[in-house]
C-alpha cells in the first residue's frame, strides 16, 4: 500500500504538469485565433486507415528512441547532480565519427555495426570526459564547459563534414559523408510490426529500438542495483555524505561523464544505422536539448523517460499534420515547453508531498506504544525544527529568514 | 516597545504560578492541542508566564517544546486551545503578527550575516530610514541604547564575522529588543556556549529580566535550568505533566519529572586501555586555502580500549582534525597510522574498510542520505562490505535484513527499512548511523558529537553502545561539546585550542569549569596532568 502510495505521488507530477500545459497551450491556441479543441484533434488522429495508422506509430517510435537515449544520457549525469548540457555535441560529434568510421571499413554485418556503436560511444564519452576532467582538475562548472564545448563539437563537425570527411559530390546542396555500405546497417523490425498483424508501414521502424531498450534495462540494474550505482545515486543525494562514506569524489564524477557521454554518442546511432546511413546536414539536430526536457519530465528514471519520450514524438508527429490543418506546427514546440516548465514545478509540490508523507509515517512510528496520551514524537513532523538534528552547528549560518519575517 | 522602567524583578517567584496574581500573566497558554497527520505534538499544553521572569521550559528532545514554541510564535496555529498575552486572547497567523505583539525568538541557529555590521544585522528587515536610506545615525543610537540598557556590550561597527559565539548570540537577542519584544523565547541558548559564555548569558538575563522583559528559556541542561530560571514548567510526550520551583527542585527529581525514570551518567572508571595503539597521528597539519594552519601540529596516540577526548570551542579544528583523520582532507604535514601502518596516504574508502567507524558531527551533511530509504543509508560508508553487497552488486535483501537488525538491537524507531531516514527524527537518525558503524566491527571509531540532539534515552543508549565497544578493545576518538560527556567517557583528554593542543587532562580530576578555562585559553598547561 505504502509502494502504490509512492508510485501514486510520483505519477503526480507528470500527469498534473501534462494538464496544465494543455490547458495553458489550448489558451495561447486561442489568443492566436485558432481553435484548441481542433487542434487537439489533428494532434490525436493517427490517420484513417490502417496502414497510415501503422505509419505514424512507426515515426512516433522512430522519433522517440533517440529521445530515449539523449533522456538518459542526460539523466545519468542528473542522477549525480551533474548537468550535462553538453549531449548535443557529444552526440553530433559521435554520429559523424562514427558514421566515417563506418564508411571507411568493410566488415561482416554484426561486427561492422558493432564497430560504428562502439566507436560512437567511444567518441561520445571522450567528449563528455573533458568535461569532468576539467571539473575535477580546474573546478570549472560542468555546465559551463559542455555548453562551450557544444560549440566546439558542432564547429568540429561542420569542419569535418565539408572537409576531410565530405562524401557527396561537391556543389551538392546537401553536404554528407560516404555512405555506410550495406553491412553496417541495422536490419528493420517491420517484419514484426506485419507479424503482430499491422499493416505494412512506408518507413522502416528503426531496429536500434531493440538497444535502446536493453541500454534502458542495462542502466536501471546499474544505477539501482550496483554499488557503482549506489555510488553515484548518493552523491547525487548528498555529495558530502558521499564522500565521507568512502566515495572517491572526482572519480565519480569523470566515471558519470563518460557514462552519459556513451550513452549520449548513441542517439544519433538508429537514424544512421536505420535509415541514413551516413551523416550530413540534413541529419536530425536538437535531440541532445530536448533530451534534457525528457529526462527532467521523466523523472530520471529509465522507464518515465521512455514515456516522456513516446509523449514527445507523440507531439513531434503533429506538426506535419497541423500544418495540413493550417495551424502553425509551433504549438506543439509550445505544448512541450510548457510541458517541461509546469513539470519542473509539479514535481517539487509532489516531492514536498512525498517528504510530509514520508514524515507523517516517521512520526506515527515514532510515537510511544499506546499510553493513554497518543502524543510523543512531537517535533519530528515539521522536519528541521530545532531539535530535528541539526543542533549547535558551527553558528555561522548565513540565511536570513524566521526572526524578522 | 519595552515597559519602560517599571520593573517588576522584585515580584516573587513563589511556588505554584497562578495564585491570583493582580497583574495579568505575560504569556498563558491554555489547553494547547496541536497535531500533525498521525500523531499529537502537543496536547492539552497549559503554561503560565509572569511577566519579567525568566521561565524555562525543560523537556527531552522531541517532547514537544519546540512545537510549543512555534505555536507561540506564530509559526502555525494550534487546533485547540487559547494563547493570551497580557491577558487579551491573540491569533498569531504569522511569526510578524507575534513580534508586532512583542514576542521575539532567539533561534538557537544563528541567523546573522557574516559579512554584515553588528548594525547592519540588527537592522536587517527594519530598517529605519530616511528619505529612502538606511539611517545609520538612528540605528546606531537606538542600537547603542539597547546595549546600554540591557549591557549587552555591542559595538554596532564590527563585523559579525569577527564574533565569538557568545558576542553573536547576544547580536540575536540585540535583534530581538530592536523590534520591541517585550518576550523574549530563547531556544537552547547554551548548547554552543562554554562554561564562561553561559555565565555572561545568564547576566543578560538578570538584565533583561530588571528592565521587565519576560524571558521563556528553553533547554534540556538541568543545572543551567535550576541556576537562571524563575519557575520551570516540565513537558514530557508532548504535554505539560508540571511546575517546579528551582530552589527547591533538584535536578534528580526534574530529571525524573521529565523522562520519567533516572538520568543516566556517562561515568566509566575503570580503564580497559590496553597497550597497543590503534591511531598515532604525529605533527598532523591541516591548513585552510590561505595557509593558514587549522589543525596545528596534533600528534596523539589512542590505544586499543582507550577514549581520547578532544575538548574544544567548536571551530578550533576539531572538525577539520576528524576530517583529516577520516582521509577527507589533505595534510600539509604529518602521518596517519592506523594499527601501526602509515594510512596517510589512504582514501577514505580505505580507511574505512581496514576498520575506521565514523560518526559524523553534522549527520544530515555527513551521515545521511536524507531522501533515501534506511536500508539505503545502511549501505551508506559500507559499500564495499557485506551484507549491505555481494561483489558488484547490492544485496538488497541482505541490506533490509540487517535494517531490520539494527533497527531492532538499537531501538530505532521507525516503521520499517522503506522509510526515508528524514522522516525520523535527530534520536533516531543517530542511532542508526551509531548502529550502522558498530556493525562493521571496526577497531577505530571517530564519534563527533554522538550524543548531539539526541534525547536523555538515546543518549544512554549510545554512551552504553561506547563503553562496551572501549571494554571489548575499540579505539575511540571523541569529539564533543558536551563537557560532562567528555569528562565522563574519555580515558584521556585533549583539549584543542586554535587548532593545537595546548592540554592534556586528567579527565578524573578535572572539572566543567576548568576544562572551560583550558578551552577559552584563559588556563594554560601550567599543572594539567
Amino acid at each position: 500500500m505504502n509502494r502504490l502510495r509512492r508510485t501514486g505521488l510520483a505519477l503526480l507530477g507528470p500527469v498534473l504538469a501534462i494538464l496544465v500545459a494543455l490547458v495553458v497551450s489550448g489558451i495561447v491556441i486561442a489568443l492566436i485565433g485558432e481553435d484548441p479543441f481542433g487542434a487537439l484533434r489533428v494532434v490525436a488522429d493517427l490517420g484513417d486507415t490502417p496502414s497510415q495508422q501503422t505509419q505514424s506509430i512507426v515515426v512516433i517510435l522512430n522519433r522517440a528512441v533517440p529521445l530515449f537515449l539523449a533522456g538518459l544520457a542526460v539523466s545519468i549525469a542528473f542522477r549525480m547532480g551533474l548537468f550535462n548540457i553538453g549531449v548535443e555535441g557529444q552526440y553530433r560529434l559521435a554520429t559523424i565519427l562514427a558514421a566515417a568510421v563506418g564508411a571507411a571499413v568493410t566488415l561482416p554485418g554484426p561486427l561492422h555495426v558493432l564497430l560504428i556503436v562502439v566507436v560512437a560511444m567511444v567518441v561520445g564519452a571522450l567528449w563528455a570526459g573533458i568535461v569532468g576532467v576539467l571539473k575535477v582538475t580546474r573546478g570549472v562548472s560542468e555546465v559551463i564547459s559542455s555548453i562551450m564545448l557544444n560549440f566546439v563539437a558542432l564547429g568540429t563537425a561542420s569542419f569535418l563534414l565539408t572537409g576531410p570527411l565530405r562524401g557527396s559530390a561537391e556543389g551538392q546542396s546537401i553536404v554528407t559523408t560516404e555512405t555506410i555500405p550495406e553491412s553496417g546497417w541495422f536490419p528493420s523490425l517491420n517484419g514484426l510490426l506485419t507479424g503482430l498483424g499491422l499493416a505494412e508501414p512506408r518507413s522502416e521502424l528503426y531496429g536500434f529500438l531493440l538497444v535502446a531498450a536493453v541500454v534502458g534495462i542495462l542502466l536501471s540494474v546499474l544505477l539501482k542495483r550496483t554499488r557503482f550505482g549506489f555510488d553515484l545515486r548518493a552523491t547525487g543525494l548528498s555529495p558530502s555524505a558521499a564522500r565521507a562514506s568512502g566515495v572517491d569524489a572526482s572519480g565519480m564524477v569523470v566515471k558519470t561523464m563518460l557514462l552519459s557521454g556513451a550513452v549520449a554518442g548513441l542517439i544519433g546511432l538508429p537514424e544512421l544505422l536505420g535509415e541514413a546511413h551516413e551523416f550530413g546536414t540534413e541529419f536530425t539536430a536538437g535531440l541532445g536539448f530536448l533530451g534534457i526536457a525528457v529526462a527532467l519530465l521523466g523523472r530520471n528514471s529509465p522507464l518515465g523517460i521512455a514515456v516522456a519520450a513516446l509523449l514527445f514524438a507523440f507531439l513531434d508527429r503533429a506538426a506535419l499534420p497541423l500544418q495540413f490543418a493550417d495551424i502553425p506546427s509551433s504549438v506543439v514546440t509550445i505544448i512541450q515547453g510548457t510541458i517541461v516548465l509546469a513539470v519542473v514545478i509539479a514535481n517539487e509540490i509532489a516531492r514536498r508531498l512525498a517528504l510530509r508523507s514520508a514524515e507523517r509515517a516517521g512520526s506515527s512510528a515514532a510515537a510511544p506504544p499506546p499510553d493513554g496520551n497518543g502524543g510523543g514524537g512531537g517535533d519530528s513532523p515539521t522536519g528541521d525544527g530545532p531539535d530535528g538534528g541539526r543542533r549547535a552547528a558551527t553558528p555561522v549560518a548565513g540565511e536570513q529568514q524566521g526572526a524578522q519575517a | 516597545m519595552p515597559p519602560g522602567d517599571r520593573a517588576t524583578a522584585g515580584v516573587p517567584a513563589g511556588s505554584g504560578a497562578d495564585d491570583g496574581a493582580a497583574e495579568p500573566l505575560a504569556v498563558e497558554l491554555r489547553g494547547i492541542t496541536k497535531r500533525f497527520p498521525g500523531v499529537v505534538a502537543n496536547k492539552d499544553i497549559e503554561l503560565r508566564v509572569r511577566r519579567g521572569e525568566v521561565h524555562a521550559i525543560v523537556g527531552e528532545n522531541g517532547a514537544g517544546k519546540s512545537t510549543l514554541m512555534k505555536t507561540l510564535y506564530g509559526m502555525h496555529r494550534p487546533d485547540e486551545g487559547q494563547v493570551l498575552l497580557h491577558g487579551r486572547e491573540v491569533h498569531f497567523r504569522s511569526p510578524a503578527d507575534a513580534i508586532d505583539a512583542g514576542i521575539g525568538m532567539v533561534h538557537q541557529h544563528f541567523m546573522l550575516a557574516d559579512n554584515f555590521t553588528v548594525l547592519e544585522n540588527v537592522v536587517l528587515g527594519s530598517e529605519p530610514t530616511k528619505g529612502g536610506r538606511l539611517d545609520r545615525a538612528e540605528a546606531r543610537r537606538r542600537i547603542l541604547d539597547i546595549s546600554d540598557r540591557y549591557a549587552l556590550d555591542l559595538d554596532p561597527d564590527e563585523l559579525v564575522e569577527d564574533l565569538g559565539v557568545g558576542d553573536r548570540q547576544r547580536v540575536e537577542i540585540a535583534k530581538v529588543l530592536y523590534r520591541g519584544a517585550t518576550t523574549l523565547i530563547l531556544d537552547e541558548p547554551t548548547a554552543v556556549l562554554v562554561p564562561q559564555e553561559v555565565d555572561e548569558l545568564f547576566g543578560n538575563l538578570a538584565e533583561l529580566k530588571r528592565e521587565g522583559l519576560t524571558v521563556l528559556f528553553i533547554s534540556h541542561k538541568l543545572d543551567e535550568v535550576r541556576r537562571v530560571a524563575d519557575s520551570i514548567t516540565v513537558i514530557r510526550r508532548g504535554t505539560t505533566v508540571g511546575t517546579a520551583d528551582p530552589r527547591t527542585t533538584t535536578s534528580r527529581e526534574l530529571a525524573e519529572m521529565m523522562v520519567g525514570a533516572e538520568l543516566p551518567t556517562p561515568e566509566t572508571r575503570t580503564s580497559t586501555v590496553r597497550d597497543a595503539p590503534v591511531l598515532q597521528l604525529s605533527g598532523v597539519t591541516v591548513a585552510d586555502a590561505g595557509g593558514r594552519a587549522l589543525v596545528d601540529d596534533v600528534t596523539l596516540t589512542v590505544r586499543e580500549g582507550e577514549v581520547v577526548g578532544i575538548a574544544g570551542v567548536e571551530g578550533n579544528g576539531q572538525a577539520e582534525l576528524v576530517e583529516a583523520i577520516m582521509g577527507l582532507r589533505p595534510l600539509v604535514a604529518g602521518t596517519v597510522s592506523l594499527g601501526g601502518e602509515d594510512v596517510t596516504a589512504w582514501s577514505t574508502r580505505r580507511r574505512r574498510e581496514a576498520g575506521v567507524g565514523y560518526i559524523p558531527e553534522d549527520r544530515h551533511r555527513q551521515g545521511m542520505l536524507l531522501d533515501a530509504p534506511l536500508w539505503e543509508n545502511r549501505i551508506l560508508g559500507h559499500q564495499t562490505r557485506p551484507p549491505a553487497v555481494k561483489g558488484w552488486f547490492l544485496d538488497r535483501r541482505g541490506a533490509r535484513a540487517d535494517t531490520g537488525r539494527i533497527m531492532r538491537e538499537y531501538d530505532v524507531r521507525a516503521p520499517g527499512p522503506d522509510t526515508l531516514a528524514v522522516a525520523l527524527s535527530g534520536g533516531n537518525q543517530q542511532k542508526l548511523i551509531v548502529g550502522r558503524e558498530m556493525s562493521a566491527s571496526p577497531r577505530l571509531l571517530i564519534a563527533a558529537h554522538p550524543t548531539r540532539g539526541v534525547d536523555v534515552g538515546a543518549q544512554a543508549v549510545i554512551w552504553e553502545l561506547l563503553k562496551d565497544a572501549r571494554a571489548e578493545g575499540l579505539g575511540i576518538v571523541l569529539v564533543s561539546a558536551d563537557l560532562d560527556e567528555l569528562i565522563g567517557l574519555s580515558d584521556t583528554l585533549h583539549v584543542m585550542l586554535r587548532g593545537a593542543l595546548v592540554a592534556t587532562v586528567d579527565p578524573s580530576r578535572v572539572t566543567p569549569e576548568e576544562l572551560g578555562g583550558y578551552m577559552t585559553g584563559a588556563r594554560t598547561t601550567a599543572g594539567a596532568a
